[in-house]
């Protein structure tokens, strides 16, 4: 075993060599671009150095010169795999400054979708989880199959796959289809079956067990220091969960708790996500009997909005953790600062706490355990 | 150097209600910041306090360590870039067993865009910061890893703060060309 | 010098040689595609895909298509790379899996050679492509490839033991009828037998009624580990790990050289299977339960042969479906730690029945506890994780001051 080798005080004269290593941009476990380099005695991380930004493009920058509402369509490319919930902030804080009041069928679709949208992205996490920890393509073939149903029903909804831009300041873009609540109850019996499948797949699975248990822990002091939130900080048994501590929407008539874990290690996360999942679907559940028709839109809109001054911090919760907009509006119509708070960023800076002293392969699976998506992480 | 901050600050929120802020955590925020000039301010979701750069990170890591509050969580850490008015360096502070939210504001004047790292004070300021100093020129003094986290690290952009207002749109893709090295004409014969 | 081949006397023993050799090669290239194909429709099938299917009918000609596809390819050698080292890798790894053939078994007397100490020779020659692996990995000037091939010697050398000590338990106690193969159609009676033989004939002849599989099942199971793990294969798949070290000792092969590292890692398992099969499940004598006299006809032979090492092969391509990775570590302390102690065990208690001249039912049940031992053990292991080693937190220490 590699890390009972005996020291280099130990071993005399005999001199050794850290070696360093690249992983990334380009590699099968870097979900995007990112890229680390490991510096490895043998086996064992013994430091790890992050490098980000090779997907920045300039959002916040560019939403500073467009309309509010043309900044939708940015907000959805920051957040691809979760764009609804990515939108929500966004419209949300242009919502808190103009004092606008969204109809109340135009919230309940909107945290059904937000709530499906999460059940993809988790599933997207589970998928690429289980290539990281070395099975080969069958949960990520399950997972696809899962946020298959969901994406088909987005594009039924909003015409897009990924990039929705449905979510406008005031309720909607347009009506969800007749057959919206039907469609929806079907891909949740599909998630159900899906979330069972990964269950019997990976959860009790000895290998997978042993791979992740007690690796990359980090105590619920130090995740609350760094930054983290979301299904990671839950892991570590924080239950920090904004739809609970700041309900937004309707949150507060939902009935559900947030859902925590003890070890705060990789197995923590990835069950922590699996539950979140199966809530996911219950909370759907609950918005579907509450939801009544009426209208989408608020009365009134402007075809250019133009806002007061002000500002807000708008925080919603996104699959990934706590997704803020900071949006500082000086009057007019294009906001004068939008940034974008990532989730994927500040949970990122506790790679490197949680790596040094794992091997190699656990390094990726922690990586893999934090579920970034780069484009969130650089926008 | 405070007073011209808080000269600053006085002009640009000139229309100051009497309003005493009791329905906010504000008087715990004001017991708290012992010694710390501070200003609240409202906004549409959460109370604002204004502190000059000078005290900004002491009162911070009084507002972390309160037993009352305990702003243990940085949510965010941004600046604002004012033109004229300066560069705000905001932070966005959140109490995880109170649920209390604060934003915290220190407003730099543009010749003098310096200010300590709220690093000792939480981990999670560290590329925060980073990010705030590349995009916006803010130099945090004290940082432990002062590297550009988004900007290439192999060229020097040491002049380029994008989200400055000042920054251009159009020409980015030919300032980071010649930056870079690329011959632009040759670029564009293919 | 002068030979039999196909029933032609008098062949010169160069041309029966290299008559012998073609066959290999063309038998094994023609079998590995196949596999190939198998595995892609076999792994779809798990993931609810279909597969290939659309080169030739139902995809078959799809392999055939990706062999002219590599073999067109540049054959790119990085310029750091060492030349000698990195060219010779291939053939390495290739030629032992190719030499290992000899002993195969395929029908009662179709073979290649009869080797009396076949079971030595085979376990020599696989252990011999461990060099190429480590070649591979050095000379590519590559740090992926370094440690893929230092994860590959090391974890090859470890379960070198298990699954040499698996055979071991085997050849030591099989009941090899007394009158050797070469007496022909003298008939042994079962009274009439010696203990012991490395030859995998005599060996797949002892097993005509019952298989070694019911007296030895912990030593199965053990094979099965090991042979995966020297195959590389899911959840051993350590020195190739795609999700680590891309490719391992292959990420700078490209074009002929890397499809020879693929030939050789399908053409292996193929050995390994029809190994397991002779060595555990009875290759062409069980089920039969006769031998010599009158043989069944020989395509009921290879069907019995073909159907043993393909049960093995899907057992593998169906744990590659389901299963992930393990670490190194827990690789490495698998072997020495487990394996390796029961099979001592169990070699100890062969040794015992071979020569006190006890009944072999003490091994089934000997071997039945040992299968209980292990699944206990492994069910502990992942009940009680280890605690994170004391170096692992004292470098966390470090980073986070």
């Amino acid at each position: 075993m590699v890390v009972d080798a005996p020291t280099p005080s130990e071993a005399g004269d005999f001199e050794t060599q850290d070696l360093l290593i690249n992983v990334g941009p380009q590699h099968p476990s870097t979900h995007g671009v990112f890229r680390m380099v490991l510096e490895i005695d043998g086996e064992v991380v013994k430091d790890l150095v992050p490098y980000i930004g090779y997907l920045h493009r300039g959002a916040e920058k560019l939403c500073e010169n467009f309309d509010f509402r043309q900044g939708i369509g940015y907000m959805d490319r920051t957040e691809y795999l979760a764009a609804h919930n990515a939108e929500l902030s966004y419209v949300m804080a242009v919502e808190a400054l103009a004092e606008i009041e969204v109809p109340e069928r135009a919230q309940w679709i909107r945290m059904i979708l937000c709530e499906l949208n999460r059940i993809s992205s988790h599933f997207m996490f589970l998928g690429a989880f289980g290539v990281d920890v070395g099975v080969f393509g069958t949960p990520f073939i399950y997972a696809w199959r899962e946020r298959e149903a969901v994406i088909d029903l987005f594009e039924e909804i909003s015409g897009d796959r990924m990039m929705y831009a449905y979510f406008r300041p005031g309720g909607l873009a347009w009506e969800v289809p007749v057959n919206f609540e039907e469609r929806v109850r079907e891909v949740l019996a599909s998630s159900r079956q899906g979330v069972k499948d990964f269950d019997g797949l990976l959860t009790e699975n000895e290998i997978f067990i042993a791979r992740t248990k007690n690796v990359g822990v980090i105590s619920a002091e130090d995740a609350i220091e760094i930054g983290m939130s979301g299904p990671s900080l839950r892991a570590s048994g924080v239950p920090l969960d904004l739809r609970k501590t700041e309900p937004y929407m309707y949150y507060d008539q939902l009935e559900f708790e947030p859902i925590t874990a003890e070890g705060g290690d990789v197995f923590d996360r990835y069950l922590v996500r699996l539950k979140e999942i199966s809530q996911s679907i219950d909370l759907i559940e609950q918005c579907l009997e509450r939801l009544e028709a009426g209208p989408i839109m608020a009365e009134k809109m402007p075809r250019m909005l133009r806002l007061p001054e002000g500002e807000a911090y708008m925080r919603t919760e996104a699959p990934r953790g706590e997704y803020g907009i900071y949006m500082v509006s000086k009057g007019g119509n294009k906001p004068h600062r939008v940034k974008v708070r990532s989730a994927c960023l500040s949970n990122l800076q506790a790679l490197k706490q949680m790596s040094v002293g794992q091997y190699v392969a656990d390094a990726i699976i922690i990586l893999g355990s934090i579920d970034i998506v780069l484009s969130e992480v650089d926008r | 150097m405070t007073t011209d901050d808080g000269g600053n600050d006085a002009v640009e929120e000139a229309p100051e209600p009497p309003d005493t802020f009791e329905d906010t955590i504000w008087p715990d925020v004001n017991r708290t910041l012992t010694a710390v000039d501070v200003r609240p301010e409202r906004s549409v979701l959460d109370l604002i306090v204004h502190i000059p750069k000078a005290d900004v990170v002491r009162g911070l890591g009084m507002l972390k360590n309160d037993e009352a509050l305990q702003f243990n969580y940085l949510r965010s850490l941004t600046a604002v870039d004012n033109e004229a008015d300066g560069v705000d360096v905001v932070y966005h502070l959140y109490s995880v067993p109170n649920k209390f939210n604060l934003t915290v504001k220190t407003t730099l004047p543009n010749d003098d865009k310096v200010l300590d790292t709220a690093t000792p004070v939480w981990q999670a300021a560290n590329w925060l910061e980073r990010e705030t100093a590349e995009m916006f020129g803010v130099t945090f003094t004290g940082h432990p890893d002062p590297r550009p986290l988004l900007m290439p690290e192999d060229v020097d952009m040491s002049d380029t703060h994008p989200l400055l207002k000042s920054h251009p749109y159009a020409e980015i893709d030919i300032l980071q060309g010649e930056l870079l090295g690329h011959d632009r004409d040759a670029d564009e014969g293919d | 010098m002068s030979t039999e081949i196909f029933g032609i006397e008098d062949v010169n023993v160069w041309v029966d040689g290299l008559i012998r050799v073609l066959l290999i090669v063309g038998f094994m290239t023609v079998v590995v595609m196949g596999l190939i194909y198998g595995e892609r429709k076999i792994l779809a099938r798990f993931q609810q895909r279909l597969g290939p299917t659309r080169t030739g009918p139902i995809g078959l000609l799809q392999s055939v298509a990706d062999a002219l596809k590599l073999v067109g390819k540049e054959d790119l050698r990085p310029r750091n790379a060492d030349p000698w080292t990195f060219e010779l890798a291939p053939y390495l790894v290739f030629i032992p899996v190719f030499l290992g053939f000899v002993i195969v078994p395929f029908v009662l007397d179709w073979q290649i050679r009869i080797l009396e100490l076949g079971l030595l020779y085979f376990v020599a020659v696989s252990g011999v492509n461990i060099v190429g692996w480590i070649m591979a990995g050095w000379g590519s000037d590559n740090r992926y490839a370094m440690i893929g091939g230092m994860r590959a010697a090391a974890q090859g050398i470890s379960y070198e033991l298990p699954l040499v000590l698996s055979l071991l338990a085997v050849a030591m106690v099989v009941e090899v009828p007394a009158p050797v193969i070469d007496g022909a159609a003298s008939v042994a009676s079962d009274s009439e037998y010696v203990r012991g033989s490395l030859n995998l004939n005599e060996i797949v002849a002892a097993q005509h009624e019952v298989p070694n599989l019911v007296w030895q099942p912990l030593v199965m199971i053990v094979f099965i580990i090991a042979a995966l793990a020297e195959l590389n294969r899911t959840p051993f798949d350590i020195p190739v790990g795609e999700s680590e070290v891309v490719g391992g000792p292959f990420v700078e092969y490209s074009g002929i050289r890397w499809s020879m590292f693929f030939l050789a890692e399908y053409a292996a398992l193929l050995i390994m299977a029809l190994v397991f099969a002779a060595v555990f499940l009875g290759g062409w004598a069980w089920p039969f339960g006769i031998w010599m006299d009158d043989a069944p006809p020989r395509w009921a032979q290879a069907l019995a042969v073909a159907a043993k090492a393909g049960a093995f092969i899907f057992l593998v391509f169906w744990i590659r479906a389901s299963v992930p990775r393990l670490r190194i570590d827990q690789l490495m302390s698998f072997s020495w730690k487990v394996l390796l102690p029961l099979m001592l065990v169990q070699v100890l208690v062969n040794g015992l029945v071979l020569v006190y001249d006890w009944p072999l039912i003490i091994l089934t049940v000997v071997g039945l506890a040992g299968v209980v031992a292990l699944a206990a053990i492994v069910d502990r292991a992942v009940r009680h994780p280890r605690p994170r080693p004391a170096v692992a937190a004292q470098l966390q220490g470090e980073a986070a001051s």
